[in-house]
């Protein structure tokens, strides 16, 4: 234990003696996390352009619900025909489309409204927040018919009364929560793929040493192999947590980003994918025979598989067969748990989650003492 | 007390075999010398006795202790100067020789007063906040000495210790080892220069193709050879040298020219000077000198290996 903590020591101080380590290991993630928010930030001012196509004509239930859709703050209501609306969604000018369909008034004097169609390119979580207002509004007048049993005018009186300021919703302030979860979305698909890079980084240093035959003397010493690997992944484990915190801190209380998570409940997600990456690591030195491969294999498994996991774009744009493969992915099941948290799953219910991030970090670091206790060749190493 | 016994060590690399069933014997306080051409098995040895390479047979024996059965006692009391610098280039000498000392469990002003005692001991002392990038390659040397010697080890073995450094710093380590080994360690020596050797080790073992082919102490390794004499013509180097006539010469087994002098090996119990002067003649070298040299290291190794101790 104590060979193990002077070993620790010695890296740690080894590593962050040198300036460019700071920057490499916690300056590029805060870099990250700044780069997302400019990303969002054009959004993050203000509305939501959304394109209302009405086939249902002049009436006045319909009328006002598209006032009330208008009257949602951050909201820029634009009529449109439905036709032109997916193109006008696909070229960003519009956000998402409400369509209205006809017979939508009659059908909520009667009581049953009609299902209102809500389009949008990203599963949006604004959008989400606008049609459950709309839903409600709907439900609301659709209820009134219900009570009049189709009689109109005891129908158009309430409605009447019913629309009287005091009765009428205040005007609710569309709080912008989506744009937060894309910045956090953003921020930590960066940060995991620093995350990735930064545990290569410090597990080469055990290529290093054996490049530069420190560790054969490592080795000539009581330490052993074992005990010097376990202080490197330790090493790396105890970095990549300070780095994801100083990335959270940053975020929370630097840049204000809300992720809609509590910060324990993250920070303890990302330690969890810290040991699926330093396994990855692992896996990657037990592969390479100097630190030039590793540097090869690194970009070549870390980038791609970053690209296909969603890291630096949302994976819902990606075609079928890219998700698929991204489900073979640690970083998936990472954004995918940070995903379900923010949209309301309970952390205890995520067990399988944690357990597939597990997985991924018990397979990778067997495959490397597999490799690594096979490799008998000390010429690699003098 | 023997401080080192080998017995039937093998080391197989796939069918290759690198050392060859080797037994060998280090007394306690011995300056013991390893000599052997490039690939002869000297370092692969050497890993084995650090436990850095695993044994394909064989026994090894540290202060009567197996090795693989005492790992934890063998590795505290040997010290291996790796043939290939192994020392930190991004931590100063200081920083160096500590962090490897507490590898052996020495920590606080124990630690401190044996990391300076091993710089002083290299001539290192006043540079102990210099980094090794600023080194020449003699101080490098005498860092990954300092390393090795910090925990006190019982046996220290090095490998190759003076390959390309200047002859100040040769000097040096040279006496080093000689005080280190007055100090009481026993140490294990191995060089591609035969004076070295010559000049420190109290015993010597010749290798080759991982086998041991002599042993002694240089004055009975000399006397190996008592069949094989060297005889030395000066000539003036002009022209074409007849050294291949000169190979025809009954009892001549070599022959070589270097600086001015024709180095001839030849049978003892052949009387053939005179013919090998006539050849000289004959082919109208002037020579300068003739004598005939008392066996040394280099031709023990020569005529037991067939090679050359450097190419
Ligand atoms: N890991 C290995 N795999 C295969 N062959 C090896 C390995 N290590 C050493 N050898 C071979 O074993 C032989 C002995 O090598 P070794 O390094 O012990 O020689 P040496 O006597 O130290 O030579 P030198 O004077 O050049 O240092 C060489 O032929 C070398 O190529
Ligand atoms: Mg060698």
């Amino acid at each position: 234990m104590k060979d193990f903590l002077w070993l620790v020591r010695k890296t740690m101080k080894n590593t962050f003696g040198r300036r460019n380590s700071w920057l490499l290991y916690i300056g590029l993630p805060l870099a990250g996390v700044l780069l997302s928010m400019l990303f969002y930030s054009n959004m993050s001012s203000g509305s939501l352009k959304i394109g209302i196509v009405n086939q249902d004509g002049d009436q006045a239930i319909t009328q006002d619900a598209i006032q009330f859709v208008g009257s949602l703050n951050q909201v820029k209501l634009t009529m449109t025909d439905e036709a032109s609306l997916n193109d006008e969604i696909t070229s960003g000018k519009l956000d998402s489309g409400i369509v209205l369909p006809k017979g939508f008034a009659d059908s909520i004097r009667e009581g049953k409204p009609l299902p209102v169609n809500i389009v949008s390119v990203k599963g949006a979580q604004v959008t989400a927040y606008v049609k459950s207002l709309l839903d409600n509004y709907i439900g609301n007048i659709a209820s009134i018919g219900l009570g009049t049993k189709g009689d109109t005018q005891a129908f158009d009186q309430v409605y009447a009364a019913y629309k009287q300021p005091g009765f009428a919703f205040e005007s609710e302030t569309l709080k912008d929560t989506s744009n937060r979860k894309d910045m956090t979305y953003q921020s930590i698909g960066f940060l995991v793929s620093f995350m990735m890079f930064s545990a290569v980084g410090l597990t080469e240093i055990i290529l290093k040493e054996k490049e530069n035959r420190t560790f054969l003397r490592l080795l000539s010493s009581p330490i052993s192999a074992r005990a010097y690997v376990l202080s490197n992944v330790a090493v790396s484990f105890l970095v990549l947590l300070f780095q994801s915190f100083m990335t959270l801190v940053f975020m929370k209380y630097v840049f204000h980003i809300d992720s809609g998570i509590p910060f324990g409940e993250m920070y303890a997600v990302l330690a969890l994918f810290s040991l699926a990456a330093i396994s990855l690591a692992l896996l990657i030195v037990s592969l390479a025979k100097n630190t030039n491969a590793a540097g090869a294999l690194q970009n070549l498994i870390i980038t791609p598989s970053c690209l296909l996991a969603g890291c630096f774009f949302p994976i819902s744009i990606m075609p079928d067969t890219v998700k698929k493969i991204s489900n073979f992915m640690p970083q998936h099941w990472l954004l995918d748990t940070i995903d379900k948290l923010q949209n309301g799953t309970a952390f205890g219910s995520l067990g399988i989650n944690f357990f597939i991030l597990l997985a991924f970090a018990a397979v990778f670091a067997l495959i490397a003492i597999f490799r690594f206790s096979r490799n008998n060749d000390v010429r690699q190493f003098i | 007390m023997n401080a080192l016994e080998i017995r039937g060590l093998t080391k197989k690399f796939g069918d290759f075999v690198a050392v060859d069933n080797m037994n060998l014997n280090v007394r306690e306080g011995e300056i013991f010398g390893f000599l052997g051409a490039n690939g002869a098995g000297k370092s692969t040895t050497i890993n084995m006795i650090s436990s850095l390479l695993r044994t394909t047979k064989g026994e090894i024996d540290l202060l009567g202790k197996n090795i693989a059965k005492n790992i934890k006692f063998a590795k505290m009391n040997i010290g291996i100067v790796p043939q290939d610098l192994a020392i930190y280039e991004n931590m100063n000498a200081y920083e160096n020789v500590s962090f490897f000392a507490g590898l052996y469990g020495l920590r606080g002003a124990l630690l401190k007063e044996r990391t300076e005692e091993a710089l002083d001991f290299v001539g290192l002392g006043d540079k102990q906040k210099s980094f090794p990038k600023n080194f020449s390659g003699g101080m490098k040397r005498r860092l990954n000495i300092a390393c090795a010697i910090a925990h006190r080890p019982k046996l220290i073995i090095m490998d190759e210790p003076t390959v390309g450094i200047d002859p100040q710093s040769r000097n040096y380590i040279l006496q080093s080892v000689k005080k280190l080994n007055q100090m009481g360690s026993t140490i294990i020596y191995t060089s591609h220069y035969m004076e070295e050797v010559e000049e420190i080790c109290t015993r010597i073992a010749i290798v080759d193709h991982g086998k041991i082919i002599a042993e002694g102490t240089k004055e009975q390794l000399k006397t190996i050879i008592t069949d094989t004499k060297e005889i030395w013509v000066g000539v003036k180097a002009e022209g074409e040298l007849p050294l291949d006539s000169l190979k025809q010469i009954q009892g001549v087994t070599s022959v070589r020219f270097e600086e001015g002098v024709i180095k001839i090996h030849s049978k003892t119990e052949v009387n053939n000077l005179n013919r090998i002067i006539q050849q000289l003649i004959r082919d109208q070298a002037e020579i300068r000198s003739v004598e005939e040299q008392a066996p040394n290291l280099e031709t023990v190794f020569l005529t037991l290996t067939g090679r050359n101790l450097r190419d």
